[in-house]
């Protein structure tokens, strides 16, 4: 019985892409930069993974080396919708095959295509893949999935700042510990991956805050 | 018999075979040598009863010495942290004895090598009022049993992608009154082990006694597992026996930042 993996929430906004990550402590002794959850396939495309590490890896080269061997033929960059299912169909083959067994992971994978669009999908072992506007896999995913669905407007999502307010609010429904436990990850258009450290979050998670406090104090004087 | 395509040969079910079931039941039937080695083993099954500090011995009629209205017992990491961070954080609690058993189906060899996780039970009992603990039922006595299971065990027509793990059940004895913090167990759903064992020990001599079965998609120690059995702290046991909600929340979260085991093959 596999154990849970921690969360992981994608979100496609109008102008960007958003990629947060259940952050678990690492071990005193270990060096933390490589434990990463989130990868960048190519400069237009990422990926956050939830499984066996070592099926992730293997999965993630097979992925860059077909990035860089598709702008080498075809001279474009892949489109997000072309890796994820060469992504996809490559784990759909681990089910199929003797001797072998599925690939242990799901991802989110996000980026821009050409036309400036802006994509999400996720896969999982079985090798299927589908677009969303905004989905969360690991751990609580069911719960993080019916906030975002509450959450998810188009306001919400016209802004970046509030694009990324809400990936972080979805983790925090879950996580306990705060900023310190999430890893955050954007592309906007035609930039390249931008990881966010850990001052970034604590800045956003703390304005969360804030504006939590104030909506609350605003009921309150509702009630009043 | 039958041959597969890839030229194995199998035993196919025989409908009118009485040949093959004699062949089968010649097999099954214990030797005299098999039922000696039961009997050796199990003359080797113990409880130990001591004192850890003082790693004395412990006769269970001291333990009798001690009569109780309350008994609460955790069973599982997730119980356990939640009794030890909610419960056990209010008050002084002193440790009163500790159990270990060992039988042919433990890993190692006797007791002495059992590891705390394996068979191991330690007794407290509240120092400001001694009458929480005892192993003598006595009449007025509430037993409260917390324990963990995977959600995979929970048995339902519903689809389990429409579970929100984790979730509290219940089962009670009949002579139990007060109504639960959560739904009864359905049908077909049973407990097993310690639990069950417990339970039906109140339900045989009618002492009010509650089982709260948290069903979880993680058995290691997690903060959200523990955080499900938080509605029992309602409950006529466990009120009085809990002070500080907020300082027990840290203390939990400490006690998960000490005990997480980082596994580096998952992310």
């Amino acid at each position: 019985m596999l154990p849970p993996s921690p969360l992981r929430v994608g979100i496609r906004g109008t102008n960007i892409v958003v990629l947060g990550v259940e952050k678990k402590s690492v071990a005193k002794l270990q060096d933390e930069r490589t434990v990463r959850k989130i990868c960048a396939l190519d400069d237009h495309v990422c990926m956050a993974f939830a499984g066996l590490t070592a099926d992730a890896r293997v999965v993630i080269n097979k992925a860059r080396v077909e990035c860089q061997s598709h702008k080498l033929t075809v001279e474009d960059p892949v489109t997000v919708e072309y890796i994820t299912r060469f992504i996809a169909t490559l784990k759909q083959k681990y089910t199929q095959s003797n001797g072998r067994r599925p690939f242990g992971i799901s991802a989110l994978i996000v980026g821009f295509d050409d036309d400036g669009i802006p994509r999400l999908y996720q896969t999982d072992p079985s090798g299927t893949y589908h677009a969303w506007k905004a989905n969360a896999i690991g751990r609580s995913a069911k719960t993080v999935r019916e906030f975002l669905e509450k959450n998810y407007t188009e306001d919400a999502i016209a802004h970046d700042n509030e694009a990324i307010k809400l990936a972080i609010r979805a983790l925090l429904e879950v996580v306990q510990s705060g900023g310190k436990n999430i890893e955050l990850a954007i592309i906007r258009r035609n930039q390249p991956l931008k990881m966010f450290s850990a001052k970034e979050i604590e800045l956003q998670v703390n304005e969360i805050e804030k504006e939590k406090e104030e909506a609350e104090k605003k009921k309150s004087k509702k009630t009043t | 018999m039958a041959a597969t395509f890839f030229g194995e040969v199998v035993r196919t079910p025989c409908r009118a075979g009485t040949e093959d079931e004699e062949e089968e039941e010649e097999g099954r039937r214990e030797t005299p040598e098999d039922r000696e080695v039961r009997r050796q083993l199990a003359r080797k099954r113990e409880v130990r009863l001591f004192r850890r500090q003082t790693k004395t011995m412990l006769e269970v009629s001291l333990l009798e010495k001690h009569p109780c209205s309350k008994f609460i017992i955790a069973i599982g990491n997730n119980a356990v942290a939640f009794l030890s961070s909610f419960v056990m954080n209010s008050g002084t609690w002193e440790e009163v004895g500790c159990a270990k058993l060992w039988n042919e189906w433990c890993r190692t060899t006797d007791t002495a090598h059992l590891s705390p996780t394996e068979a191991f039970c330690v007794f407290y009992h509240l120092k400001s009022n001694p009458s929480v603990f005892g192993s003598c039922p006595r009449r007025n006595m509430q037993v409260t049993i917390l324990t963990c299971r995977h959600v995979t065990d929970y048995k339902t027509s519903e689809s389990t992608s429409s579970l929100h793990t984790p979730f509290l059940k219940a089962l009670k004895t009949q002579n139990f009154k007060e109504p639960p913090f959560c739904s009864l167990l359905e049908q077909p759903n049973i407990v097993h082990d310690l639990p069950a064992a417990v339970l039906s020990y109140c339900q045989v001599w009618r002492i009010p006694a509650i089982l709260y079965l948290c069903y979880t998609d993680v058995m290691k120690l997690d903060l959200i597992t523990v955080e499900a059995f938080k509605p029992v702290l309602s409950s006529r046991s466990l009120k009085c026996l809990v002070k500080n909600i907020p300082q027990s929340t840290e203390i939990l979260k400490k006690l998960m930042t000490t005990n997480e085991i980082q596994s580096n093959i998952y992310t």
